[in-house]
């Protein structure tokens, strides 16, 4: 069954503003582990952003589990959002808090405003943080500040934060463009084989054709906000690349 | 799962117990200091308030309420009377800034490190006077020139003067020693003077900071000029304390409107020139 | 010499002053510079005689200001007064500073739960109150609920709200969204994102702008008693109007020694915050 299904959906910043996506449509499956990719500019970020509405999309549907994500009401959206885990390029972890904070702050969707006061967070959710912790091979940081850590180290707690939703599906928002070429391969390496045990699937914006190319099995090349490709990794060659990159990238 | 590393059997492991425990001994520490300062402050407001208020003379809620209704109301026959405090007070507001400015410039000059000309002495001096011109309020340097030099409009403009010094001097001797010596060095080698390294070098780099902070300042004082009044230094704050003190409460109004909006025109004013400036 | 002939390719003349910017820039210096002695006209100040009263000043001063009657001060009665002219100061800051933080949330444009109507509302509040002087709002809550130190405690609450709140709106709106579009992704609501996503980022700053509501609250503290909002002033009133200048000299001794431990206290406040960041 398909987790997400998008249908010509358009998106821009403001009313007035240049349309930044034009008619995209896809589905990503329940074992998909899907890139987009396209040059700067291609709309790449608002797209994955328009999934969980942090930008509103201004025409199209987007069904995710069986939800249209666009006619969602507000109060719903809370709901929505715990569903969708995201990893971002900033890695946007609180820099003042410790790991273990930062990870358990992935159940904030799940805990009351008063708990959240106090960050008590009940002990079910702090053995998983610790379980996710030591399968992302940080155990040891656990009381660190996030400021104290390597970036590669701070993406590992992104990702340990992200699967603490136990989400249904895991956003992807240029996950390694921030870290070196050895690390981003670690990264992703990590991603893919906890989204695979897990069983969650996954829509990753990506910089990295090459990382794209080993590691998703499924791509969308965007240009200029059009869609310019749709299909498995292996119907992918190089004149393809070429025309959603308008240059020689390989 | 991973398999980690050996030493894990011999150091101990971080289990939930553990992290539990330790949040709720800091919950219960944070606890305890804020029971020790809300009693610190209950007290003290059972010391000044409850203590020391008039709960007869203040009466009801209703009673309190139907003062604070006395207020509301313009008395329009003022308007006419207000217009030449308005501009006294204004006019009081810019001068006393154009002064404080003036006594800024050796102020921000001895108060910078880098430019101090004997930094044992002059440094001291200027960062003490400094702290004199801010720790004071206006209304006491209000009383203060005001026994001295008598009443009107002149020593409101001293009292604005030296309460600006402060803050202005302050933060144009911050700028001053954040600048970036380059140019100085730069003026410096092509033979320049002092005070030629002062006009191309230093002041330049330090220019719209130091224009920011005296609008700023004198945005305040627009503020503080019109109730200096109330102490015999001119303007507005005269006619307030007279509408007080003949109990003409929506005359008392109507003047706190003017100084609104006096204000409004300052807020306008200095958006304007802060605008050119970037 | 040259070696080519650069006179057709030379294209205008350059010159300092520019048209309109130079004459919009020069005339208003013109105007403020005319209106400034204009000023100096209306209010009739007596540029010639102010050279001379500097001297007077000075004389004044050693006449009637000195020696201070410094025992009129050491008084256990005055010392009630600054202890309660202390718990006024703190206790306006406090709860001037319990109002601040949903103000200040309200008034940021970034983070406010409203942007078409608690955001104007909070903004206006926060300007409404710092555009009321400290002293006026000590005069209009002495007159509504008498003379008083509940006066003084209001007036001082309601001042500290209007430019704390302005701060605290400012530090908001200057943080990094990113965390806090991430702790959004998570189905956070409103109120959790801001504890954790904002409040971790603002907590120094947030140290910082209440070390300095304490200063100036206490700055005002000492003076709002000159119109009978409880504290210290109330002495100095008492003095000026039956110009007991020796006992004034003394008072405002004290409330300058007074202010200057304030200073130190925060200043070392400021520093131990500075290291714990």
């Amino acid at each position: 069954m398909a987790i997400l299904e998008i249908s010509n959906l358009h998106a821009s910043y403001s009313v007035t503003g240049p349309e930044i996506l034009k008619d995209i449509s896809f589905t990503v499956e329940d074992d998909d582990f899907f890139a987009i990719i396209g040059p700067s500019g291609a709309g790449k970020s608002t797209l994955i952003r328009c999934i969980n509405r942090l930008v509103e999309p201004s025409k199209g549907e987007i069904i995710f589990d069986g939800r249209n994500v666009t006619k969602l009401p507000k109060r719903e959206l809370r709901t929505l959002r715990r569903d969708i885990g995201v990893i971002f390029q900033e890695f946007n972890l609180i820099e003042r808090m410790s790991v273990m904070d930062n990870v358990l702050s992935g159940r904030l969707g799940y805990t009351s405003n008063l708990r959240t006061l106090f960050r008590a967070f009940p002990r079910k959710d702090i053995d998983h943080g610790l379980q996710l912790l030591d399968r992302v091979g940080l155990i040891e940081f656990v009381d660190k500040r996030a400021d104290e850590l390597s970036g590669g180290q701070r993406q590992r707690v992104g990702i340990a934060r992200a699967l603490m939703q136990n989400p249904k599906m895991l956003l992807l928002d240029e996950p390694t463009s921030a870290l070196d070429p050895k690390i981003s391969r670690e990264i992703m390496g990590l991603i893919k084989q906890m989204a695979t045990e897990l069983k969650v699937p996954c829509l990753c914006n990506i910089h990295d054709v090459q990382l794209a190319m080993e590691f998703c099995n499924k791509i969308i090349g965007l240009q200029d906000g059009y869609m310019k490709f749709y299909g498995p990794t292996e119907e992918m060659n190089k004149e393809k690349l070429d025309d959603i990159y308008a240059m020689e990238v390989l | 799962m991973s398999d980690m590393h050996d030493d894990d059997a011999i150091a101990p492991r971080i289990t939930s117990d553990i992290i539990l425990e330790r949040r709720r001994k800091s919950r219960y520490f944070q606890g305890c200091v804020y029971l020790v300062l809300g009693a610190l402050v209950v007290w003290s407001i059972q010391v000044t308030i409850i203590e020391d208020t008039d709960w007869e003379r203040m009466g009801s809620v209703a009673q309190v309420l139907e003062s604070a209704n006395r207020f509301f109301g313009i008395d329009y026959a003022l308007f006419k009377d207000l217009l030449v405090p308005t501009i006294e007070t204004f006019m009081i507001a810019c001068l006393g800034t154009l002064l404080g400015v003036i006594i800024c410039i050796p102020a921000a000059w001895f108060g910078a490190k880098n430019i101090t000309p004997f930094k044992p002495i002059t440094y001291p001096i200027a960062r003490m006077m400094m702290t004199i011109s801010r720790s004071i309020h206006e209304i006491v340097w209000a009383l203060f020139f005001v026994a001295v030099v008598g009443l009107g409009a002149l020593p409101g403009i001293f009292a604005l003067a030296v309460r600006s010094v402060g803050f202005i001097a302050k933060m144009s001797a911050e700028a001053i020693e954040d600048i970036d010596p380059g140019p100085v060095e730069a003026i410096r080698s092509v033979g320049g003077s002092n005070f030629q390294i002062l006009l191309y070098a230093i002041l330049p780099q330090i220019w719209p900071q130091v224009i920011g902070v005296i609008i700023f300042e004198w945005e305040i004082n627009i503020r503080r000029s019109a109730i200096l009044g109330l102490v015999g230094a001119g303007g507005l704050g005269l006619v307030f304390f007279r509408q007080m003190n003949t109990f003409n409460y929506h005359g008392v109004m109507t003047v706190i409107i003017a100084v609104f909006g006096l204000i409004v025109i300052g807020e306008v004013v200095s958006h304007r020139i802060r605008r050119s400036l970037i | 010499m040259l070696s080519k002939d650069t006179s057709n390719t030379v294209p205008i003349a350059w010159s300092r002053y520019k048209f309109p910017g130079s004459l919009i820039r020069y005339g208003a210096w013109l105007s403020a510079f005319v209106f400034l002695v204009y000023s100096i006209e209306y209010l009739n100040i007596p540029l010639d005689r102010l050279l001379g009263m500097f001297g007077r000043m000075g004389d004044t001063i050693a006449n009637r200001y000195y020696p201070p009657d410094i025992e009129y001060i050491m008084d256990a009665e005055y010392f009630e007064y600054v202890v309660e002219t202390i718990q006024m100061a703190y206790l306006g800051a406090l709860f001037g500073l319990a109002m601040t933080v949903p103000l200040g949330w309200f008034a940021s444009y970034n983070m406010t739960p409203s942007r078409r109507f608690v955001y104007p509302i909070a903004r206006l509040i926060t300007m409404g109150c710092r555009a009321v002087h400290e002293m006026i709002w000590a005069i209009l809550f002495v007159s509504i609920l008498g003379f008083g130190m509940l006066a003084g405690v209001l007036a001082l609450t309601f001042f500290c709200t209007g430019f704390a709140g302005k701060l605290l709106a400012e530090e908001i709106e200057a943080i990094d969204m990113g965390p806090v579009d991430a702790i959004r992704s998570t189905g956070a609501n409103l109120f959790q994102t801001m504890i954790f996503g904002v409040f971790p980022q603002i907590r120094v700053a947030f140290t910082g702008i209440a070390i300095y509501t304490w200063d100036v609250a206490f700055r005002a503290a000492t003076v709002v008693g000159f119109f009978g909002a409880g504290g210290m002033g109330w002495y100095l009133k008492r003095n000026v109007m039956q110009i007991e200048t020796e006992r004034v000299a003394a008072i405002l001794i004290s409330i300058l020694i007074l202010v200057m431990i304030s200073e130190t206290v925060s200043a070392w406040a400021r520093n131990k915050a500075m290291k714990m960041k």
